[in-house]
């Protein structure tokens, strides 16, 4: 599988007055063609900013962002200037953002913001945007694409402002779709149809989709590969079948015991105890240790590198564990 | 559902302007037994019945004979007419000529203030936040810290000082014979800039620096938001971002602003137009207090409030125009 997409040892800092926030830490990611990757974790743990990275999106100043190669669709564009980015935005690449009541400008009716990407992209007319528009909004499954489209983003539900999202993500049928939290601010019933819906989408499309979020439910149902990360470093990467039926770092296994199953209602819902480091006061050794059960001297004075663990796998760990136990 | 909101509003209005009519009348005639007393105070050298008898002449000739709810009716009557009232001024001028005589002169300073202060201030605003952090921002930032602790009055005060006596470039104060020979001829129209000028400076300077404030606030506001950051993502170009999703976002607050101050604009500015003795609205209310012209003074008022009414009333109207959102809180 040709990877669309190569990120190699991104780090990303923040200077505040508080001292340096290190949010990202030699962050490697492959996505592959037609391939949908999840990156998950706790809020504040650097995901959204490893997200906005690939896209240039993350302003500098305040940011610092160090990174030797940006591999996408067989260029890097780590060095791009602005105008070569804002070729690419939108037209081989594009982002659906979590809220899409903030997301979309609230005095633009929703069809003029997504005719924007047709007329930017494609450089077609009003009229022939407008056309494409509805079409699109067709697609995504919005009823009444045409009036829909004359409609201001408050008129509409969550669930339609997040199809309007969508749609405008999928307009130019970019190669990559990063999708940051896509579901997390509609409820349940609403997160299962919009979610079919973009992974119909993508596979229709043959889009590669970098799925950022932080509910592991969504991770099982849609995606084929998954990055955990905790406090700016990824900790394990395995196919998601193998995620969920060995997970290797502790943090990934206190994340699917977190999960509550309908299935065993006596069991004890349990939580990873302690909370997620402060940013700009990480701990020694591995960034988990004070949390973790299984820490040992060694891991609080060294970080573990992260090493192949099988096929496909990696983990960033002294004690994974592994299907035979305990090493 | 828009058309509801407008009807809704106008209705609003009038109602407001109903009951600042009602106020306006009877508030200075709370305490007051006799509105002749208040226009011709008691002097020494006068018999109590001659007091009594010049008493009942004004009485009769302000229509104040009659009971205080007749007086109300009467009033109202002469409104529907656009008759405020008789001055207790000698000659007994009509209110409204009074008024009408002034209030252009007083729309020349206020009306060129508001537009340049406008239009630059915007400018600079938009310039502050493009270039946020950078010496742009920082000096409008010096600037306004400047400018509140800078009275107009007091930049009157040097501008008329040094560029009126010192230097002479413009008039120090205004012309006396500038209203009375005004003609519609270019030379007079030259004239009435000339004199304009510095009390124009004085008080556009304030102008500028809160116009462009706020709209540099604005503006910062509304790129932090998060549909500026989906319009990079989709590649827009700079410009498109900045005048289609940017600008028209920070333009709803400088709308409230500019709203408000249209109420100035005829209240005229009392204490500049005192010092480079320009005879408008702020002199004549000026004068109208001193001389206890309450006639003069309750037509001002009513003015200023009716004014202040419509100004509000435009601002919500345009706002309707601008934000889709405005007329949901009204459907629910």
């Amino acid at each position: 599988m040709e990877p669309i997409l190569k990120l190699r040892n991104l780090k990303v800092v923040f200077p505040t007055n508080f001292g340096l926030i290190r949010a990202v830490e030699s962050v490697d990611l492959d996505i592959g063609d037609r391939e949908c990757v999840a990156l998950v974790g706790e809020s504040g743990c650097g995901k959204s900013v490893t997200s906005q990275s690939v896209m240039r999106l993350i302003e500098s100043p305040p940011a610092v962002t160090r990174v030797d190669a940006i591999e996408f669709a067989g260029r890097d564009i780590k060095d791009y200037g602005p105008k070569q980015m804002q070729e690419i935005r939108g037209k081989e690449m594009s982002m659906i953002f979590q809220d899409a009541m903030t997301s979309l400008n609230p005095v633009m009716t929703v069809g003029n913001q997504i005719d924007e990407m047709y007329r930017r992209h494609q450089g077609d007319s009003k009229k022939a945007a407008r056309q494409k528009t509805v079409r699109a909004l067709e697609l995504i499954g919005l009823p009444e694409p045409t009036a829909r489209a004359n409609s201001f983003p408050h008129e509409l539900s969550g669930g339609m402002r997040q199809r309007v999202l969508l749609a405008m993500a999928f307009a130019c049928m970019p190669k990559l779709i990063i999708a940051d939290e896509p579901t997390t601010a509609l409820d349940v019933t609403i997160q299962a149809q919009v979610l079919k819906t973009l992974r119909g989408m993508q596979r229709g499309c043959g889009t590669s989709l970098l799925l950022v979020t932080h509910d592991l439910s969504v991770v099982a149902s849609i995606a084929d590969t998954v990055y955990v990360m905790y406090s700016g470093k990824i900790v394990e990467k395995a196919p998601v079948k193998d995620l969920f039926t060995a997970p290797q770092h502790p943090y990934t296994v206190g994340l699917m015991a977190a999960v509550p199953r309908l299935t065993d209602e006596k069991r004890k819902f349990t939580q990873i105890p302690g909370a997620v480091p402060h940013p700009a006061r990480k701990p020694s050794g591995c960034y988990f240790h004070p949390r973790c059960d299984y820490a040992t001297a060694e891991c609080k004075k060294e970080m573990p590198p992260l090493v192949k663990s099988g096929a496909d796998r990696e983990v960033r760990c002294f004690h994974p564990l592994t299907a035979g136990g305990r090493q | 559902m828009k058309s509801a909101y407008v009807i809704k509003r106008i209705l609003y209005s009038i109602f407001v302007f109903a009951v600042v009519i009602t106020l306006n009348f009877f508030i200075p005639r709370i305490g007051v037994d006799d509105p002749a007393e208040r226009y011709y105070p008691p002097q020494g050298n006068m018999s109590q019945i001659e007091y009594e008898i010049i008493k009942q002449v004004t009485r009769q000739q302000y229509g104040f004979h009659v009971s205080t709810w007749q007086q109300y009716l009467n009033y109202l009557k002469g409104l529907s007419r656009g008759d405020l009232g008789t001055s207790f001024r000698p000659g007994s001028p009509a209110v409204i000529d009074l008024i009408l005589e002034r209030l252009p002169w007083t729309l020349v300073l206020s009306v060129s203030t508001m537009l340049i202060g406008l239009t630059i201030g915007v400018l600079f605003g938009v310039v502050a936040a493009v270039k946020r952090g950078r010496w742009q921002d920082t000096m409008l930032l010096n600037a306004s810290t400047v400018m509140v602790a800078l009275p107009s009055f007091f930049v009157a005060l040097i501008l008329s000082f040094y560029l009126g006596f010192e230097l002479g470039v413009f008039p120090a104060y205004t012309d006396s014979t500038m209203v009375s020979s005004f003609t519609w001829t270019w030379e007079s129209i030259a004239r009435v800039a000339e004199n304009a000028a510095l009390p124009v400076m004085s008080m556009v300077v304030g102008s500028i620096i809160s116009y462009a404030q706020g709209t540099r606030n604005a503006v910062i506001a509304v790129t932090n938001e998060d549909f500026v950051l989906t319009a990079k993502a989709k590649g827009l170009k700079q410009g498109t971002i900045r005048y289609k999703h940017i600008l028209r976002n920070s333009m709803l607050p400088i709308v409230t602003s500019l709203g408000m101050s249209i109420s100035g604009l005829i209240g005229g500015q009392v204490v500049i137009e005192q010092v480079f003795n320009w005879n408008g609205m702020g002199t004549l209310f000026l004068a109208a207090n001193n001389s206890n012209d309450y006639p003069l003074m309750m037509g001002i008022m009513l003015l200023l409030s009716g004014f202040t009414i419509f100004a509000i009333l435009v601002t919500d109207l345009v706002y309707v125009l601008l934000d889709p959102r405005v007329t949901v809180g009204d459907k629910r």
